[in-house]
């Protein structure tokens, strides 16, 4: 979503300095997350193989309850690639988005098979909807 | 599934050729140890939660081989399906469909099917059928599917590539389009049936082995080619299969191409298929008859985020016919015929629970007055096997999805199908010679089908 152009009127009132540091937050505004398209995108695109459940329950891949903040490789019970196991990060958004952009460019080796989610505002929507389920 | 005597009668006057319905449906679902071995709902691989229209992730696990898992400790790849039924023809029959039947108002314990379905070993797996008939009172194997399947690279990019085993052409495919696995996905077998269908629609069904090598690449380009072969009668006789369609000269080629296209909210696919088959109907060296199928095929899918989900499949499929075998035996006035069918589909479900689909169906052939012969409720006074007709059914899968009572261990399908012929075998009145109307055989179709 883009969001409307800062006002004229707050620019002169507030100086030049801060309107700087709005302007580089701007890309940041524009790509405000929606939990709730989140959760749409999440239906869409991983539901088949991912649980959101808080009771534990892993499909062909591991439950994503909690993910926001977990180290890779860690859900109890699941059998991940050997490459997921070496990972060792943690999945803050930063890294969720960039594996969600290109899983295999993220965990080489990997064994999930999702060749990707090209929207940006769709990998902030459904980081957002993860981040919830916690 | 068994055919009905009237079919069986009529596929040995023809000489093997397939006679089923145009709309004959084979029952196979959505098998509750494939849920138990991926830790995944049934709405996650079929379209409406109850099989066995595929959904892009259903078609993935069985191309690769039935034996994706979630890791944990294997389960056993054992599943059941029941389905009762309950049928009424406008008309009644001129005589019983089965000997435990009447001629109209069945209800029916339809069958009952045992699976061997799931995981045998890496990346191997196995979709294997055995069916209790109510109407036939035995049990025969039905559907084989044994399948090894590996993702790998291939020329620089991704590819799944497999071989399998099968004993019903078409049954290995991954579309809903072609016969085997096409809509109705379950419908009467105590109606009347229509005069022809290709080969492609079940003439070989369960009398023949064959194995195929296939190649899905760039998760888009399809291609297999296999051959079968037709089982002895003494194998047949051991499991419970009656030898219709003759014995195939030599082996009969199979082979299918398809560009596909996943893009997680919608799919679509175009495609291709051939079956030959040249078939001796009392497997006596000498004439034969020989069919050449060829289908074009396509499906759309609109999944979006599966609270509405819209599918359409569509396909044609031509079949020339040298009637040598049937022609010397003056069961045919003519050795060469051409058989076309068409066949289109599209359904909604809501919320994965509530599903409309409505279905056209429209076969026509070449006039043989000897191969089409009048006969009560069955034959063609005109030569024509040309029917044509339409399919309503409303339906209600209460589970299947994730949370769902008593997940992954059952699930049932309630529905209610209505099937209308505008004409049959040739004629919209008195079709069969005898003062049947096509409408007389229109058909109300109620169902419980589960799953365990």
């Amino acid at each position: 979503m883009i969001r409307a152009p800062l006002v004229p009127s707050a620019s002169r009132a507030l100086g030049h300095g801060f309107v700087a540091i709005l302007l580089a937050a701007a890309p940041v505004l524009a790509q405000a997350a929606d939990a709730v398209r989140g959760a749409d995108v999440f239906d869409a695109n991983c539901a088949e193989c991912h649980s959101v459940a808080k009771t534990l329950k892993n499909k062909k891949g591991p439950s994503l309850f909690g993910v926001v903040g977990r180290t890779a490789g860690t859900v109890a019970g699941y059998e991940y690639s050997e490459a997921m196991h070496r990972a060792g990060f943690v999945w803050d958004a930063e890294r969720l988005d960039a594996y969600l952009a290109h899983p295999k460019a993220v965990v080489p080796g990997d064994k999930m098979k999702f060749d990707g989610l090209d929207s940006r505002e769709e990998r902030a929507d459904v980081i957002a909807f993860l981040d919830e389920r916690k | 599934m068994n055919p009905a005597p009237a079919s069986a009668r009529l596929r040995r006057l023809f000489g093997g050729i397939a006679l089923l319905a145009a709309c004959l449906p084979l029952p196979g679902l959505a098998l509750p140890s494939f849920a138990r071995q991926t830790g995944e709902d049934c709405a996650a691989c079929h379209v409406g939660a109850f099989g066995p229209q595929l959904t892009p992730h259903g078609q993935r696990f069985k191309l690769e081989g039935y034996a994706e898992s979630n890791g944990d400790a294997p389960a056993v790849p054992l599943s059941g399906m029941v389905v009762a039924s309950y049928t009424h023809t406008s008309a009644d029959l001129s005589e019983a469909p089965g000997p435990h039947d009447g001629t109209n108002n069945n209800f029916s314990m339809q069958e009952a099917s045992l699976f061997l379905g799931g995981r045998l070993a890496e990346n191997l797996g196995a979709f294997v059928q055995a069916t209790y008939s109510d109407i036939d009172r035995k049990a025969a194997l039905d559907n084989v599917d044994v399948r090894y399947g590996k993702s790998t690279s291939l020329f620089g990019s991704e590819a799944t590539v497999g071989l399998g085993v099968n004993n019903n052409p078409g049954i290995q495919d991954l579309w809903n389009t072609l016969p085997a696995w096409g809509f109705p996905y379950t419908g009467t077998e105590l109606g009347p049936e229509s005069a022809a269908a290709p080969l492609l629609a079940g003439a070989l069904e369960h009398q023949v082995i064959g194995a195929s090598a296939y190649g899905l690449w760039q998760d888009r380009w399809y291609t297999e080619l296999g051959a079968y072969r037709s089982l002895s009668r003494g194998l047949l006789s051991d499991l419970g299969i009656g030898d219709e369609a003759g014995r195939i000269s030599g082996l009969a080629p199979y082979w299918r191409v398809a560009y596909n296209r996943d893009l997680h909210s919608q799919a679509f696919s175009v495609g291709l298929v051939g079956l030959t088959a040249r078939l001796q109907p009392d497997r006596e060296p000498g004439q034969s008859n020989r069919y050449n199928d060829i289908g074009l095929d396509a499906t759309y899918q609109y999944l979006g985020t599966r609270r509405h989900v819209f599918s359409v499949n569509a396909s044609f499929i031509h079949e020339h016919q040298t009637l040598d075998a049937a022609y010397a035996a003056d069961e045919a006035a003519a050795a060469g015929h051409s058989l076309d069918t068409l066949h289109l589909d599209a359904s909604w479900y809501y919320d994965r629970t509530w599903g409309l689909t409505v279905g056209l169906f429209d076969t026509r052939g070449s006039r043989d007055t000897t191969l089409y012969a009048p006969e009560a409720d069955v034959g063609s006074r005109t030569g024509k096997p040309d029917t044509r007709g339409s399919v309503l059914q409303a339906d209600w899968t209460p589970f299947g999805k994730e949370g769902s009572w008593d997940s992954p261990w059952a699930n049932v399908r309630l529905g209610l199908q209505y099937t209308a012929y505008s004409k049959f075998n040739g004629a919209r009145h008195d079709y069969d010679g005898f003062g049947r109307s096509a409408n007389d055989n229109n058909t109300l179709f109620a169902f419980v089908w589960t799953a365990f």
